[in-house]
């Protein structure tokens, strides 16, 4: 094999300041990905218990579990790399969006048949992944039809099931984080998922801008459809009047990153205070319209598109002055390819 | 029926008009989009030496172009999800058409032409049912948008005329996106990419899907060769810490290669290629990673890596007589031998050739 190893490319600029890599990467590991996954699994156990003893899906006390378990999902929901990516454990407790109604029509047929793979957790494991998570169970949990089809027995089953699977995969997260990615994203190597320590953060950069721009363009987007075509029915989680709550979780987790990352001059750490407060802020005031059912009349469209524009302050900030302080920017084509 | 008046009409802009052939512009190889230094957009003529042989303002950035296979006519795209493409007169940069996408519909930024270069196909997204279309446009009518059918499969991007003249071949690259949610993937779990050869009356000839383990591989981008070999570059949508092949060969009616580097470089490559070349002997197909800094070459007949070439931000690629010219988000094009050029621009996704490929 012959290999060429001609260097077309410019000499790597080095940033004027001394940026503590590691610092970095240790202090986003140590407060923000393992007590956030570390929260989930206590929230998820909860809910297993709590399912364990009263699986009605009216019952009080399994619909308070639920909401602590999403809200623990969401709190980390953009740490999508490592162990949420190994077995598909993130689309397993989060499938969503749901374009084409695959989660109502897998738990329908679940349903209606009876599948005994509800009865087993490796079985239920392998059935459609449409099946699983947060938004199957918010189906079982509020949706009319999903609610009243087949058995009240079977039924009961099957939230327990997709319950026992969220703690399972919840579990697995946390396990991995703790014995070995930690220590993979800690400690760069030639052979490792991250060669450099600058290859670590911007992970973390990279997760950062990620989850903003899935809260603006999807969870945000998605509902506002276009002026001439809204589409509330769209919101996320709508059916248990989530989805301004997921938005506000996710922020929240997000300006804690955020203010991780930017613990180092020159970063931007008080323009990304402001802009966070300032989207936080106007967050609570779209607490009337938690569904965000209003997108289809003007006031409450602009009320929830400016929303979009806050959190677009704030990813304009992190990509324009957070990313070169951390010496993360990515190329032309690198960035945003096709 | 066609009247006699609007025959002639038609006579005249097509073969009574002066030359207007690509020689009449310099004879550019290739052609690419580009960001300029002032933040403007445009498309260029470029010459396997690096040369600039013309440029034309575009309104936005711009991802791919297509060009007629005897006028020196030019399709550049916007990238996706844009609903516009501009046909340019390349002699002067003159627009000569707007094409826009029709309603619930929005261009994936790829766009080939019939033998004859009388009917344009267009890769597209039909948003609200989440399906792919390949839309077809009458040139010889001022590009009148005559008809769509399926791509045979979700988020086609790619697509080439095959050596017969006959048949599309279509990169599906299984991803579904709406444009009310920007670039957002909104089905990764369930992806199915597939490789489709259609005839060009939409018939699904034969469709190519990799394994199981293979559904978040996303197929993106195409080149075939003149015996009808087909390369299709990859884009990895699953964990990143993964060394998936990014680069299949496939001929029709047999199995499919896939190639890959050594694990090291092929990590290297950050389960992404940009573009993908053959060279014209068809020795050599190469693939690019600007978020590897790397291009791969490959010798179509082993499958076995012959060169790695580092170069910061390299995304197109095109075929040389015995390998391959790229460009760079910084602004290079260069050879497997040696940078030949460089020009304050931003080289955008594709180095695409005017000559057909051998």
């Amino acid at each position: 094999m012959r290999l060429l190893a001609l260097t077309a490319s410019l000499l790597l600029s080095q940033p004027a300041w001394a940026l503590d890599s590691a610092a970095l990467v240790d202090t986003a590991i140590d407060q923000h990905i393992l007590p956030g996954f570390t929260a989930l699994t206590e929230a998820t156990g909860t809910l297993k218990n709590t399912a364990a003893e009263d699986c009605a899906s009216d019952s009080a006390a399994l619909r308070a579990a639920y909401h602590q378990g999403f809200d623990a999902w969401m709190a980390v929901s953009h740490l999508r790399f490592g162990p949420t990516e190994e077995e598909e454990r993130a689309f397993s407790l989060a499938f969503w969006p749901d374009t084409k109604g695959f989660t109502p029509k897998a738990l329908s047929k679940l349903i209606t048949s009876e599948d005994p793979a509800a009865l087993d957790e490796e079985a239920f494991a392998e059935v459609s992944i449409a099946a699983h998570g947060f938004f199957a169970l918010e189906f079982l949990l509020y949706d009319e039809r999903i609610q009243t089809l087949g058995s009240d027995a079977y039924r009961c089953t099957l939230i327990q099931a997709v319950i026992n699977d969220i703690d399972r995969n919840a579990t697995a997260i946390l396990a991995e984080w703790q014995n070995g990615y930690a220590d993979l994203m800690r400690t760069t190597s030639e052979n490792g998922p991250y060669t450099t320590e600058l290859a670590a953060v911007a992970e973390l950069f990279k997760a950062l801008d990620t989850g903003l721009q899935f809260n603006a363009d999807a969870r945000l987007g998605r509902p506002l459809g276009t002026f001439d075509k809204p589409r509330p029915l769209r919101a996320e989680a709508r059916r248990s009047e989530r989805s301004l709550q997921n938005i506000t979780v996710s922020l929240n987790a997000l300006e804690q990153l955020a203010a991780l990352l930017a613990a180092q001059p020159p970063a931007p750490a008080k323009n990304l205070t402001a802009a966070f407060s300032l989207a936080l802020g106007h967050a609570t005031e779209l607490e009337s319209d938690p569904t965000f059912a209003g997108v289809s009349d003007i006031q409450g469209r602009l009320r929830v598109e400016i929303l979009q524009q806050y959190i677009g302050n704030i990813r304009d900030i992190v990509l324009q002055e957070l990313g070169p302080a951390l010496d993360v920017t990515a190329g032309f084509n690198a960035l945003d390819g096709d | 029926m066609v009247t006699r008046r609007r025959m002639l009409a038609g006579l005249a802009a097509t073969s009574l008009l002066p030359s207007a052939g690509w020689s009449s512009v310099g004879t550019p190889d290739y052609l690419s989009a580009a960001r300029a230094p002032d933040g403007t957009y445009l498309l260029a003529g470029l010459t396997t030496t690096g040369e600039i042989t013309f440029t034309i303002p575009l309104p936005a950035r711009g991802h791919a172009a297509t060009a007629h296979p005897e006028r020196a006519e030019a399709v550049a795209f916007a990238r996706r999800p844009g609903t516009f493409a501009l046909v340019m007169d390349c002699r002067d940069g003159a627009v000569l058409n707007t094409l826009t996408a029709p309603a619930g519909r929005h261009f994936y930024g790829h766009g080939a032409f019939s033998a004859d270069g009388s009917t344009l196909f267009t890769s597209e997204n039909d948003f609200e049912a989440g399906e792919g279309v390949i839309g077809l446009w009458d040139v010889t009518q001022n590009y009148t948008r005559i008809g769509e059918f399926s791509s045979g499969g979700v988020g086609p991007h790619d697509l080439k005329l095959m050596p017969d003249g006959q048949t599309l071949v279509v990169a599906n690259g299984g991803i579904e996106t709406h444009p009310d949610m920007g670039r957002s993937k909104l089905n990764i779990p369930v992806m199915a990419p597939n490789l489709s050869y259609v005839s060009l009356a939409g018939e699904v000839l034969e469709r190519v899907e990799l394994t199981a383990s293979l559904h978040k591989n996303s197929i993106r981008h195409l080149a075939v060769r003149s015996d009808g070999l087909v390369a299709f570059a990859m884009q990895w949508q699953g964990n990143k810490s993964a060394t998936q092949p990014l680069l299949g060969l496939h001929q029709r009616g047999t199995e499919t290669k896939l190639l890959t580097a050594p694990p090291k470089a092929q990590q290297q490559l950050q389960g992404y290629a940009g573009s993908v070349a053959l060279s014209n002997d068809g020795g050599l197909v190469a693939i690019t990673s600007p978020r590897g800094n790397v291009l791969h070459v490959f010798d179509t007949e082993t499958g076995q890596p012959s060169a790695i070439l580092s170069a910061k931000d390299v995304c197109g690629i095109g075929p040389t007589s015995d390998g391959f010219v790229f460009t760079t988000g910084t602004g290079i094009i260069g050879t497997l031998q040696s940078n030949t050029a460089q020009h304050p621009l931003q080289w955008d996704n594709h180095l695409i050739a005017i000559t057909p490929q051998a």
